[in-house]
């Protein structure tokens, strides 16, 4: 046996990080790279092509792509990055339980002495550091093309801001996925659908809620703690991070009540 | 303490579905007990009661005096326990997957893995994956027994082994005992309990038919007899308390004796007998009445 397998043996949660290393690194190398590829055209973005953005984009982030911060917001940091976030988030939660679940494993894992919780806790802990390193890849790939791409006008702290806000938004969907697997017992396939479901549906309603006018509606989700507040121009916003935080919160404990309490599915 | 594994009445229920129906009994220190059902009896769910992976709708267990729900981590940590169908992960190698559930209890000494695998003829390079179902077995065998627990809880375990290795397995399980270790397995056949067994019970339909040791049981099973007398003899004759499925045929009489053949033997002789011919049931074919059977089976 390999020294690194062995020392990754040692707790549920390095277990689960090393079975997913493969995983876990391409979802983060290739966030990180669409992100610093779709940067990178900004230099090509001019005022025409601005202005051929449709109306009705605007409430995606589309209606300012010519300044740094605008452009960042609307295809990198406004649609592609956080739903690729959304499905590594829905993707993985519903292996954390429900796949092992579905499998059989998690009988023989609760047959040994770990808690129910502590095993929840630890998968998604596992989660999360895969969810770091997206955002952590993401930030590097674009500080790395900042000044070439001409995004110098986005200061390091926010680039860094809104790395720290897509973690929590990841975070916030990788619980939910977990959080239902641990409540439900489904399957991971429903599991996956449902999550996915819920991020792409709250995604369409806070990017139409301003067009019909319906402003409120965004309040509601996830997204707008994630980018309402503008972290690139304005930095670190611990109120809506402290949103996205205690909801993420909620689900998982909704999820490990439910979990401690049913059978498990055979 | 005596008693191990102390079922009272428990039941459990699947929506309108019973898994198991008003469940007792107990499983004594020391003993290897052998629980036997077709597929669907409620074996498994009686087995995932007692781990805490399900939750009785009524009537409790407790094992190892511990309550298999408030305890369940400290109980865990003394019993080993192989699925009916044992699954891990393909991806990694034998070996990786037993010191990772090793770990999960504290650790085991990784000479004690390799002389299991060594002893059940195992390669813990291996990837799972690329293991035939004896061999996924004997891994789920060797993480069961690894740790020396107290309590094993062993869910048809020689299930895709070849006979060499049942045989193994049935030595491990025997020094198990001699170390005055506990062993509750389950299975479908007679006789892979058979040999091991101290005691053994049978449930149908999630309710227990018979609990006996194994010698009563093969005590209890009757006799098949077979005597062909001189000249033709009238049936009435031969309607004996004990005697079943009699059948006269000319002069030919086959008939089952429960009990004492005396009466059978008495009522023989006042004919001139020319063969005669008695064979005792096998445990098999016994635990198959009890199957057809059911509740109606003899005091159970």
């Amino acid at each position: 046996m390999t020294t690194l397998a062995g020392t990754f043996s040692r707790s549920v949660f390095s277990k689960t990080l090393y079975d997913n290393r493969r995983v876990f690194a391409v979802w983060a190398l290739a966030t990180a790279l669409l992100a610093t590829m779709y940067a990178a055209f900004y230099p090509q973005m001019t005022a025409d092509t601005a202005a051929t953005v449709p109306d009705a984009m605007s409430g995606f982030g589309m209606d300012d792509l010519s300044s740094a911060a605008g452009y960042l917001q609307g295809p990198v940091f406004g649609l592609l990055v956080p739903l690729l976030a959304t499905f590594y988030g829905a993707a993985t939660g519903a292996r954390m339980i429900s796949a092992d679940e579905e499998s059989g494993q998690l009988d023989l894992l609760l047959a040994h002495p770990v808690g129910r919780t502590r095993l929840l806790l630890q998968r998604f802990a596992a989660l999360a550091a895969g969810a770091v390193a997206i955002a952590a890849a993401v930030l590097a790939g674009l500080l790395a093309v900042r000044t070439g791409a001409g995004l110098g006008s986005v200061g390091t702290g926010g680039f860094a801001a809104q790395a720290a806000h897509l973690a929590l938004l990841t975070l916030l969907f990788g619980g939910l996925a977990t959080g239902i697997g641990a409540a439900t017992g489904k399957g991971r396939a429903p599991v996956f659908g449902i999550t996915a479901g819920i991020g792409v549906a709250s995604y369409a309603v806070n990017g139409f809620a301003p067009q019909i006018g319906a402003e409120w509606l965004r309040n509601l989700t996830p997204f707008h703690y994630y980018i309402g507040g503008e972290p690139l121009k304005n930095g670190f916003r611990p109120a809506d991070a402290a949103v996205l935080a205690a909801v993420t919160l909620l689900v998982m404990a909704v999820g490990a009540w439910r979990f401690t309490r049913r059978d498990l599915a055979r | 303490m005596d008693t191990v594994i102390d079922i009272d009445r428990l039941t459990k229920t699947y929506g309108s579905r019973r898994g198991l129906d008003d469940l007792t009994l107990s499983v004594r220190a020391g003993e290897v007990f052998g629980y036997l059902g077709p597929n669907g009896a409620g074996k498994s769910t009686t087995i995932r009661l007692l781990l805490d992976l399900i939750r009785p709708t009524s009537g409790t267990a407790r094992v190892l005096g511990l309550d298999p729900r408030a305890d369940a981590v400290a109980l865990h940590r003394r019993i080993g326990y192989l699925a009916g169908d044992f699954v891990v992960d393909g991806r990694q190698k034998a070996g990786e997957c037993l010191t990772f559930l090793g770990n999960l209890r504290g650790g085991v000494p990784a000479v004690r893995i390799t002389a299991l695998a060594d002893r059940l003829e195992l390669d813990l390079g291996a990837r799972v994956k690329s293991l035939s179902k004896g061999n996924r077995q004997k891994v789920g065998l060797i993480q069961a027994f690894m740790h020396e627990p107290e309590l094993l809880i062993l869910d048809e375990p020689t299930s895709g082994l070849d006979p060499l290795v049942q045989q193994t397995f049935l030595d491990m399980v025997a020094e198990a005992r001699a170390d005055g270790r506990t062993v509750f397995m389950s299975s479908h056949v007679m006789s892979e309990v058979e040999a091991v067994a101290d005691r053994v019970a049978i449930v149908r339909e999630g309710r227990l038919v018979a609990l006996d040791t194994v010698a009563d049981l093969r005590a209890r099973s009757y006799l098949r007899v077979r005597i062909t007398f001189a000249d033709p003899v009238p049936a009435a004759e031969f309607a004996l308390p004990g005697v079943t499925g009699l059948r006269v045929d000319g002069t030919v009489l086959t008939c089952d004796v429960d009990g004492s053949p005396d009466a059978l033997i008495k009522a023989a002789a006042r004919h001139t007998v020319v063969g005669l011919r008695a064979d005792s049931q096998d445990l098999e074919e016994l635990f198959h009445t009890y199957y057809a059977r059911g509740e109606a089976a003899p005091a159970a």
